[in-house]
């Protein structure tokens, strides 16, 4: 019996309400891809950032001056004795080899190029260390060394983690504005369209809040619903990406292009965006409603 | 109740459509109201149950005076009007049983507190068994008294109609027009806007509206002037 008076007082228009429900899905879709892209992208940032400041790298080029051996040692003598550095030890031509593999592939080419010895150093974990003051002594006291502390890296990877984040977030904003602006348009169509049960309601005595509960409610969840819509098809496509990116099909682009999928905090910013959607929707129909039902008598 | 002060109106820059409209209706009286159509009856209508302001003149209603009552406390005083409109003006997707509670609905009452009350008031107006019925499969006498139990389901304090038995037999005529006077026995000021010379003639009215060119004379039934001259 309650049913009966719980109907809602706004009809369901269900031609307008598959269009909107289709346009808000469509904005949840793109909001989610721009929150995964950002979300991913912050986070690999910060993976790639740690894992290079916390290294560095010796690069010993050939010199006439000394030999091989001896350019290894004094390097891996003065490094390892060098305040904050946790280990230092010299890559062997295998090692170095498969670096360059994915790029030159594996054959005689790598083992006919003057490629540099490399020393793989690790620095001790949140302990200061004057970088700048190893590479001086290093080319000083060994013929043909160089060192690099990844900076160029760092700041090149911050940057476009910052520029990145910079565009999602933007994606995000105009995502939502664009969804404001969708439900003023619907909320005032709604209004034009039931004018006749909205003054039938407002003669009755129905305070301008209780009508534009109606409205609020009925966006709310039609902005949760879509919402909810075009997070399943992002999620979707999310996983067939995944899928495709797969490292075992392609070993080079998995080693280096974003994943995804795989994180559970993504998943659960990503439950935001329908919640948000419905907010944004409920809030902006019942500031639309107040506003037109202000200017009647 | 309801006091009009040399009320004048007009729709936008047209032609004044009433004009010098002054009458008061105490709690507890009812009245007719007829002329011919045209006359201004439905904007006078609209003036009492607050869809329109004046352009000039003073309205005051339940002792409030209309112009300097703010737009946010017009709700409180709608809910003491009950209206009947000519066209009815149903919800027509709601059903009968939900356009009957809309008023009470309105003030946030709940459903389990009227509802004994509304099925009550369909029973009478005849329509016990249609209460999941919508509109549109309602006849047209049906919507009509959809339409009163409406309007009077919140027990108002002044009850206007529009041509209330416009659509019906004259069985449910004659019970609706019951159903009025009852309710006016209970204190309601009733006001009644119709061309059914039955109703004219038979209603005891205590005034009587006639509306021309949109000017208003208030005449009283003739029994009652005698009642009043054998008084005197």
């Amino acid at each position: 019996m309650n049913r009966r008076s719980s109907a809602g007082l706004m009809p369901s228009d269900s031609a307008s309400g598959a269009t909107l429900h289709t346009i808000v899905a469509v904005m949840s879709f793109l909001a989610c891809l721009a929150l995964g892209g950002v979300l991913t992208l912050s986070r690999l940032a910060t993976q790639w950032t740690d894992g290079l400041s916390g290294s560095a790298t010796v690069q010993l080029m050939a010199s006439p001056q000394i030999s091989p051996e001896d350019q290894v040692k004094e390097a891996l003598s003065l490094v390892t004795q060098w305040p904050g550095v946790l280990s230092a030890r010299a890559l062997s031509r295998a090692e170095a080899n498969a670096l360059l593999a994915p790029w030159l592939g594996e054959g005689n080419l790598i083992d006919e190029l003057p490629a540099p010895q490399l020393i793989e150093v690790s620095l001790k974990p949140g302990q200061p260390i004057e970088l700048d003051g190893l590479a001086r002594k290093l080319a000083d006291t060994v013929p043909g060394a160089q060192l690099d502390d990844h900076g160029r890296w760092n700041a090149e990877l911050a940057g476009f983690a910052a520029s990145s984040a910079a565009i999602g977030w933007s994606m995000l904003l105009l995502i939502g504005l664009a969804t404001l602006a969708i439900i003023v348009f619907a909320t005032q169509a709604g209004l034009r369209t039931h004018r006749e049960i909205v003054e039938v309601v407002h003669m009755i005595g129905a305070r301008d809040v209780f009508i534009a509960k109606e409205f609020q409610n009925h966006f709310l969840w039609l902005g949760i619903r879509g919402g909810a819509i075009g997070l399943v098809i992002a999620l979707l496509t999310l996983l067939g990406s995944s899928l495709l990116w797969d490292s075992r099909a392609t070993p080079v682009a998995g080693q280096y292009l974003p994943q995804i999928t795989g994180s559970p905090l993504l998943y659960l910013w990503l439950l935001m965006v329908p919640a948000g959607l419905g907010l944004i929707a409920m809030m902006t129909a019942r500031l639309t409603v107040l506003r037109v039902l202000g200017r009647m008598q | 109740m309801v006091r009009f002060e040399n009320v004048g109106m007009r729709y936008g820059l047209g032609p004044e459509v009433l004009r010098d409209i002054s009458f008061t209706l105490e709690k507890g009286t009812f009245h007719l109201l007829t002329g011919p159509s045209g006359a201004g009856k439905s904007s006078l209508l609209k003036l009492m149950y607050l869809a329109e302001r004046p352009s000039r003149g003073s309205i005051s209603m339940f002792g409030r005076d209309i112009a300097g009552t703010p737009r946010e406390e017009l709700p409180a005083l709608r809910r003491r009007i009950g209206v009947v409109f000519q066209d009815f003006r149903l919800l027509d997707h709601l059903s009968v049983f939900e356009n009957v509670s809309l008023p009470r609905r309105v003030t946030g009452e709940q459903g389990g507190t009227y509802r004994a009350e509304v099925e009550e008031l369909l029973q009478w107006v005849g329509l016990g068994n249609r209460l999941n019925a919508k509109p549109a499969t309602l006849s047209g006498g049906e919507k009509q008294r959809v339409a009163i139990a409406r309007a009077v389901v919140a027990k108002p304090e002044l009850l206007l109609a529009d041509e209330p038995t416009g659509n019906v037999d004259p069985e449910i005529g004659a019970r609706i027009i019951r159903l009025f006077i009852e309710l006016n026995r209970l204190g309601t000021c009733v006001l009644i806007a119709t061309h059914d010379q039955r109703i004219l003639e038979r209603l005891p009215a205590t005034s009587i509206f006639r509306l021309a060119e949109g000017q208003l004379t208030v005449t009283k039934p003739r029994d009652l002037l005698m009642q009043e001259a054998r008084r005197a």
